[in-house]
């Protein structure tokens, strides 16, 4: 047949036509629309067989209790575990990201070996055998060498029994360097020595308490055991008041019943001028200070030298209206807020700013402390007392041969323990000033890190880094590519925490001891292995009484052995409560010298040490920088939305963090809208913040709740460890960048609660 | 090359030099690309190649989409008065209106197949529709009265002389005319519900204040107000579309009286129109806001833009002085005025589409949220701008190669000046 | 008035409890499939179902108060309760809808074909549209939970009072034979409430003189957001601060905190 236009015409028209009534059009129009319903690209998850793991969260010292659940062998959610002595079935932010850390991107999946410098990220992929015989090749060569004490071990904590694993291995290799981060809960616990010769840690009861004066401590913003604060928060009633003292105010502060905004770095003063109107006004716990307390009144110490008794020093030196001079405080304010601090049923004082991890001074520390002692809160229903782990685990002696008892009778290469600060156990933050001081070779030639990352947590970070270039050897045990990580020779990747066993120990400032067990939620993802087997491996390989002080086989045949009595338990319910009094001597019984509280410690004299004062000066200690260059103050705050200690925030934490913190790159500095307007300064501007450590590009938040000529920022941003990590990677500032230390004369322990810095316009 | 384009040149007018054509369609064509590599861009990586946001879900294109159907309300309207009201003057100009609307429905509806976050799944709107929404009844209205432009576009088409040889398709052109009258008939009716329709997206939002108007059964008096501004404001569209027309071909195209009808008609329209909807504000601003809590100062404080006098410029500016100038012989006969007027109502009604979609969305409702402005990408311009070059294409070859306009050929006998 | 018997979920949120934590946002991402993405920063594109806003007194240094307020979808009843929320009844698809059994709002993600009348219509946000594909970095993909589909590019998505766990629930008492019962108040919780720490958000039948929602709606610090553009919301909040209360709504300067509130309660 012919095709001529006309035909061709209306055989197009037809087929159009007929096209249209046939099905296909149709049929390709709700094909495209459930492939738009299934694109390729969108992820179906996988359906299966629901389970359960109950276990402990790690993610922090908090120790909550987390069922884990399950679809098959993923690890679909986290929840919190109904009924946990700790949590209560709450759960906060961060452990309910868990799952993004275990299936995150900075996961270290094998053992790496540096390839490049140190901290360019170059890498050589390497297996267990290579990687921890050069580890303990060097160790060993160390060991040769007569040099064991030349090698340091930083830990996130020393409790639990990994810690206790990694000392016990310094002890048999020969090192007394067994090093972890300080807070405030190691100044109380000097304060709780000296006044009480007890040793411990400071524990409130909390739960029944009808006063809560907190000195900044961020009762709800991840102080002590986060979730267990926040659930008493929401019990709380009108039988409970809570007066919060610090200079901006805080989510503690907003929540609190009353907030006292205070001059930053005057806490201690405010505390003795307390104390004042409290004596003044025989406010006091008569029954305490009478029959349990020396050194109130004064009088001859037994060298025959007349001290000033603690009443006498707070009357001459703390009347209202000078305390109010230093502190802002209004002194009707103090007056009335002692009164009603005293004249509560059960009350306490809580010492320590924000979460609690700067240390902070000695003497504001025992100020907090003598008021506690002042209105007879020590040792009493809802007052403070001292707890002490249990040490159910079960070491088997060993013995140890001569360098490494010559290694262990080496000073601590951080100071802590020496003449200069005899009551302090670990001095972390001293550690870059040493080692850039030293004179020829670093003092240390070998460090070890686990669960913790100094060169972000530590103040001038700058500096921290320049002291661990000095170091031969970094070996770090992290299981995510963090600041330190990325900064060391070899990583020998841990589990992550939902792969590994191992016991929690109970969370700070819980007067009751709660012990976990974390359990694998899932089986090892990728090519890491147990810290405890590790360590465990290394000792054998290391022979001879190294390995003599391990006879196990493996982590978990240790804990089995250690945990004996409780591991049915805790296998089974995933914890164990023990409710014993939270202390072994009666309400009034101390342990000090005198078995008395000492608001003058003798502990100081009895060691010869007369640089000890009768009385601690409680003048606020100068912070660092120059009042003409930097005429502000900054100050950090910790929030609940930012992970600030080793681990960097999770996308889902990142995600919660508002836009008037974070914005973009940007970290947001709070200023008062007061000294903003002087400055010249708008919301949302961009301007270089500056303090006498370093300099940041930073974005403006005007906020009416902090104190004029004060800017805060908060702690957990400026993470540069991990590249790849573009969820939480340069955002912000580290903090810790911008600080240095300020050790205290008397602990050693670091007191910088802030820096002077100038904030301009860009 | 004359030789082969003239047949299709309609006999007795004159036209450009083809190069010429060629030249003015490529330029438009070349802007209509860079729309079309946009829309392609949207189409592939999805809206986040747009300035939208969550509070900014609705922005710049259902604007251009309410603008360019008031617009094309042009075609409904003047229809309604030349088949309906027996306006038959109009009938100089009502292929031109029926052109105009016809871009403006097909390219209304090209933006919604943009905007929607799954076009692919665009069908679901009349396959899952949902009675009660307002979107429901613009989308039935809108393509059953496109459909019914087409159908009045094509009789025109065929009118190509090329086309008119063909003995099938010049019956079937007369036989359109002949009914042309029941299609105008469904198209004003469908447009009254579309039109109404749109003004009702905004007008039933009872969660926003700035928006939310009573009224009667279902329809809020943004319903009645939307058709009723689009039957004042298409109109001077077409007459503003037709004078530029004029200008840029140097000819009289349609008689002085044919437009000064139009106007005349428009501008009782506007005059009625903006009276309405100056009582529908007052009621809005004295009665239905402050029961909600709103002073009416609300919306139009603390912010960048919108002050008190984007309403004093769609009121008065462009409401009452185009409408005043409408109405009277002498504002109209004044070609000056008269154009000034046309394009006031045109931008009236476009501020009023404005606001109603993007100030709506930019109004905070809690006292502890901020103003929420926005500016487009230069992906969502450079679509939103589709209309327009697409708009001169389909004019100039509709001009070129159809007898759009009847009376040309009486005012521009042939040899005289004309390009 | 004829259906004050029928089941219709609601939350409590006490104000004074809630600290700004943020683990109801979280548990809810983790618990929804909630995607994120590298830069979360400009909120106008991040999907929360649930959003933490920080609100202030505005007053000068020391006598500034703030108070955290967190805004799930408030599953609004709309005018007269019947179900017409301002989302449901301009969906021109009928991806979302209300459910006159439990008084939730739904979303159909394979339904919904991304207009977003629905997010205009929302006064309180709560409607979130998926700008960009999902993407999950790592090996995160295995997270995932299969109770809830993961949403594709171009739909909008937001709060369910996670109905996934209502069905799991019904079908578990269907299977132990209780299809006739009403669900216990615990056998049904969405993932914000479940894992509050400061237990400051309470869930269930508001109708139900059992659950504690009952009762607790009717604390006369109750209030519930926008009140007076008659959505009909059903979650409440309670403050003691009437500042706070005040922040909820609208108010004309010479109007008292609540008075509206109560003149519709006379009414009633």
């Amino acid at each position: 047949m012919k095709i001529d236009r006309r035909s061709f015409i209306a055989l197009s028209i037809g087929a159009s036509v007929g096209i249209h009534i046939s099905p296909a059009p149709w049929k390709l129009m709700d094909d495209a629309a459930i492939w738009t319903q299934n694109w390729p690209w969108t992820p179906v998850p996988e359906r299966g067989e629901v389970s359960y793991v109950r276990s402990v969260c790690t993610l922090c010292p908090g120790a909550c209790g987390i069922m884990v659940r399950k679809v098959n062998n993923r690890a679909v959610r986290i929840e919190g575990m109904k009924n946990h002595p700790v949590s209560s079935g709450g759960i906060c932010p961060l452990g309910l990201s868990g799952l993004q850390y275990l299936y995150g991107p900075a996961r270290v999946k094998t053992p790496l070996k540096r390839e490049g410098k140190r901290g360019e990220g170059k890498w050589k992929e390497i297996g267990w055998d290579e990687a921890l015989s050069a580890v303990t090749g060097q160790l060993a060569d160390l060991r040769a060498n007569n040099n064991p004490q030349g090698v340091a071990w930083i830990a996130g904590s020393d409790r639990g029994t990994i810690p206790r694993l990694i000392d016990r291995f310094l002890s048999a290799y020969g090192s007394p360097n067994f090093i972890r981060p300080a807070g405030a809960a190691d100044t109380l616990e000097q304060a709780v020595y000296l006044t009480q010769g007890q040793l411990g840690t400071v524990a409130y009861d909390l739960e029944n308490t009808n006063f809560i004066l907190s000195f900044g401590a961020g009762l709800l913003e991840g102080w002590g055991a986060p979730v267990r604060m926040l659930h008493l928060h929401g019990k709380r009633d009108k039988s409970r008041t809570i007066v919060q003292i610090e200079p901006r105010l805080s989510d503690t502060a907003a929540k609190a019943d009353q907030w006292i905004g205070i001059n930053p770095g005057t806490e201690g003063t405010l505390a003795l001028g307390l104390a004042h109107v409290i004596i003044k006004e025989s406010l006091y716990n008569m029954e305490f200070i009478e029959n349990a307390a020396t050194g109130f009144a004064g009088g001859a110490d037994k060298d025959g030298q007349t001290r000033q008794g603690f009443r006498d020093m707070v009357i001459e030196n703390y009347a209202p209206e000078s305390v109010s001079r230093i502190t802002g405080v209004p002194a009707r304010t103090i007056e009335d807020l002692a009164r009603r601090f005293a004249r509560a049923d059960k009350k306490v004082a809580i010492f320590g700013r924000g979460q609690g991890s700067l240390p902070g001074s000695m003497s504001d520390g025992l100020a907090v402390h003598a008021l506690n002692a002042l209105v007879g809160a020590i040792h009493q229903p809802g007052g403070v007392s001292v707890v002490s782990d249990p040490d159910f685990a079960k070491w088997p002696e060993s013995s140890i041969d001569e360098t490494a008892s010559q290694g262990r009778q080496q000073p601590r290469i951080d100071g802590a323990g020496t003449d200069a600060f005899p009551y302090s156990r670990y001095l972390m933050t001293q550690l870059p000033e040493i080692i850039n001081s030293a004179s020829g070779d670093a003092p240390i030639k070998a460090l070890m890190v686990s669960e913790a990352n100094p060169l972000y947590t530590l103040p001038d970070t700058a500096a921290a880094r320049k002291a661990f270039d000095r170091i031969p050897l970094i070996v770090n045990f992290s299981t995510f590519m963090d600041e330190t990580a990325a900064y060391s020779d070899y990583i020998l990747p841990n589990h992550s925490y939902l792969e590994r066993l191992q016991d929690v120990p109970s969370p700070e400032g819980l007067p009751y001891t709660v012990i976990g067990l974390a359990k694998p939620a899932v089986k090892p993802l990728y090519d890491t292995r147990h810290i405890g087997d590790v360590v465990i491996e290394m000792a054998k390989t290391l022979g001879g009484f190294v390995a003599d002080a391990f006879p196990w086989n493996d982590y978990e045949s240790f804990l089995k052995d250690a945990l004996a009595d409780h591991w049915r338990q805790l296998n089974g319910k995933g914890f164990v409560e023990i409710r014993q009094p939270s202390s072994e001597l009666a309400p009034y019984e101390f342990a000090t010298a005198s078995a008395k509280f000492e608001f003058l410690p003798s502990t100081g004299t009895d060691t010869g040490d007369d640089k000890l004062p009768a009385w601690p000066q409680s003048a606020p200690l100068p912070i660092e920088g120059d009042a003409q260059r930097f005429p502000l103050v900054l100050i950090p705050y910790d929030s609940m939305r930012l992970a600030n200690r080793n681990i960097a925030n999770a996308p889902f934490m990142t995600k919660i963090i508002d836009d008037t913190i974070l914005k973009k790159q940007l970290v947001s500095v709070e200023v008062n809208p007061q000294t903003a307007g002087r400055l010249g300064i708008g919301e949302g501007d961009t301007a270089e913040l500056s303090t006498p450590r370093g300099k940041a590009v930073v974005r403006v938040h005007l906020q009416e709740g902090i104190q004029p000529d004060l800017l805060s920022m908060p702690r957990g941003l400026g993470r540069w460890g991990f590249p790849d990590d573009w969820y939480i990677n340069d955002k912000g500032v580290n903090f810790n960048d911008l600080i240095g230390p300020r050790p205290d004369p008397l602990s050693g322990l670091d007191t910088a609660w802030g820096i002077r810095a100038q904030l301009t316009r860009v | 090359m004359k030789a082969t384009e003239a047949p299709l040149i309609p006999p007795g007018v004159k036209r450009c030099p083809t190069w010429q054509f060629v030249v003015w369609i490529g330029l438009a064509a070349a802007v209509l690309a860079w729309g079309v590599y946009a829309m392609i861009l949207i189409w592939w990586k999805g809206l986040n190649q747009t300035n939208m946001n969550d509070a900014y879900g609705f922005a710049l294109w259902i604007w251009a989409d309410l603008a360019v159907i008031a617009l094309g309300g042009g075609a409904f309207f003047t229809g309604f008065l030349t088949y309906i009201m027996g306006q038959k003057k109009l009938k100089a100009i009502i292929n031109y209106a029926v052109i105009i609307g016809f871009i403006c429905y097909s390219m209304a509806q090209l933006i919604l197949a943009i905007d929607i976050g799954q076009p692919l799944r665009g069908w679901f709107i009349f396959w899952h529709a949902n009675v009660h929404s307002m979107l429901t009844e613009v989308a039935f209205c809108l393509s059953c009265y496109f459909a019914v432009l087409v159908i009045e576009f094509i009789p025109l088409i065929l009118e190509n002389p090329k086309l008119q040889a063909k003995p099938f398709l010049h019956h079937l052109s007369h036989n359109m005319h002949e009914v042309m009258a029941v299609f105008a008939a469904t198209g004003v009716f469908l447009s009254f519900f579309h039109q109404g329709s749109l003004g009702g997206v905004s007008g039933v939002l009872f969660g926003r204040p700035f928006a939310f108007r009573e009224g009667i059964f279902i329809w809020p008096w943004t319903f009645f107000l939307f058709t009723w501004s689009a039957a004042a404001c298409g109109p001077c569209f077409t007459i503003l579309v037709t004078w530029l027309t004029e200008k840029i071909t140097r000819k009289k195209l349609v008689k002085q009286d044919v437009l000064q009808l139009l106007a005349k008609i428009s501008g009782w329209m506007l005059l009625t129109y903006i009276i309405a909807k100056t009582a529908d504000t007052l009621y809005w601003a004295m009665v239905t806001a402050p029961s909600k809590g709103f002073a009416m100062m609300d919306f139009y404080s603390n912010n960048p833009l919108y002050g008190i006098w984007i309403l004093i410029a769609e009121i008065v500016v462009c409401g009452f002085l185009p409408a005043l100038i409408l109405i009277t012989k002498k504002g109209r006969e004044n070609s000056f005025f008269m154009m000034l007027a046309v394009v006031l109502a045109v931008i009236g009604v476009c501020i009023n589409r404005w606001v109603m979609v993007l100030q709506v969305m930019a109004v905070p409702l809690f006292t502890f949220k901020d103003w929420v402005m926005y500016t487009p990408s230069w992906q969502e311009v450079a679509t939103t701008i589709i209309p327009v070059a697409f708009g001169i294409i389909v004019l100039s070859l509709a001009y070129r190669y159809l007898p759009v306009f009847p009376q040309e050929k009486e005012l521009n006998p042939v040899g005289g000046s004309a390009k | 008035m004829t259906q004050t018997n029928a089941t219709k979920y609601g939350m409590v949120i006490d104000l004074d409890k809630c600290t700004g934590c943020g683990a109801c946002m979280v548990a809810c991402y983790s618990e929804n499939n909630v995607p994120f993405k590298k830069d979360e920063s400009n909120k106008l594109d991040s999907i929360n179902w649930i959003r933490v806003f920080k609100i202030s007194n505005r007053k000068p240094y020391p006598d500034t108060e703030v108070c955290y307020l967190p805004m799930p979808c408030m599953h609004c009843g709309g005018i007269g309760d019947h179900g017409h929320s301002p989302c449901v009844s301009v969906c021109p698809a009928t991806a979302t809808d209300y459910d006159h059994s439990t008084g939730i709002v739904s979303q159909i993600y394979t339904r919904c074909f991304g207009c977003r009348y629905c997010m205009a219509a929302c006064p309180y946000h709560a409607r979130k549209f998926n700008w960009w594909d999902p993407v999950w970095p790592g090996d995160m993909e295995k997270y995932l939970s299969p109770n809830v589909s993961a949403r594709m590019r171009g739909v909008v998505e937001k709060c369910s009072f996670c109905f996934h766990r209502y069905q799991l629930a019904k079908d578990r008492a269907y299977h132990e034979g209780r299809h006739q019962e009403p669900l216990g108040e615990n056998e049904y919780q969405p993932a914000c409430v479940e894992s509050c720490p400061a237990g400051a958000m309470t869930f269930g039948d508001l109708n139900n003189p059992k659950h504690a929602v009952y009762t607790l709606k009717k604390n006369p610090h109750a209030f519930r957001l926008l009140e007076r553009l008659q959505t009909n919301p059903k979650v409440y909040y309670i403050s003691s601060r009437e500042w706070v209360r005040r922040a909820g709504d609208n108010y004309l300067s010479h109007e008292e905190t609540g008075s509206i509130k109560r003149a519709a309660a006379n009414h009633h």
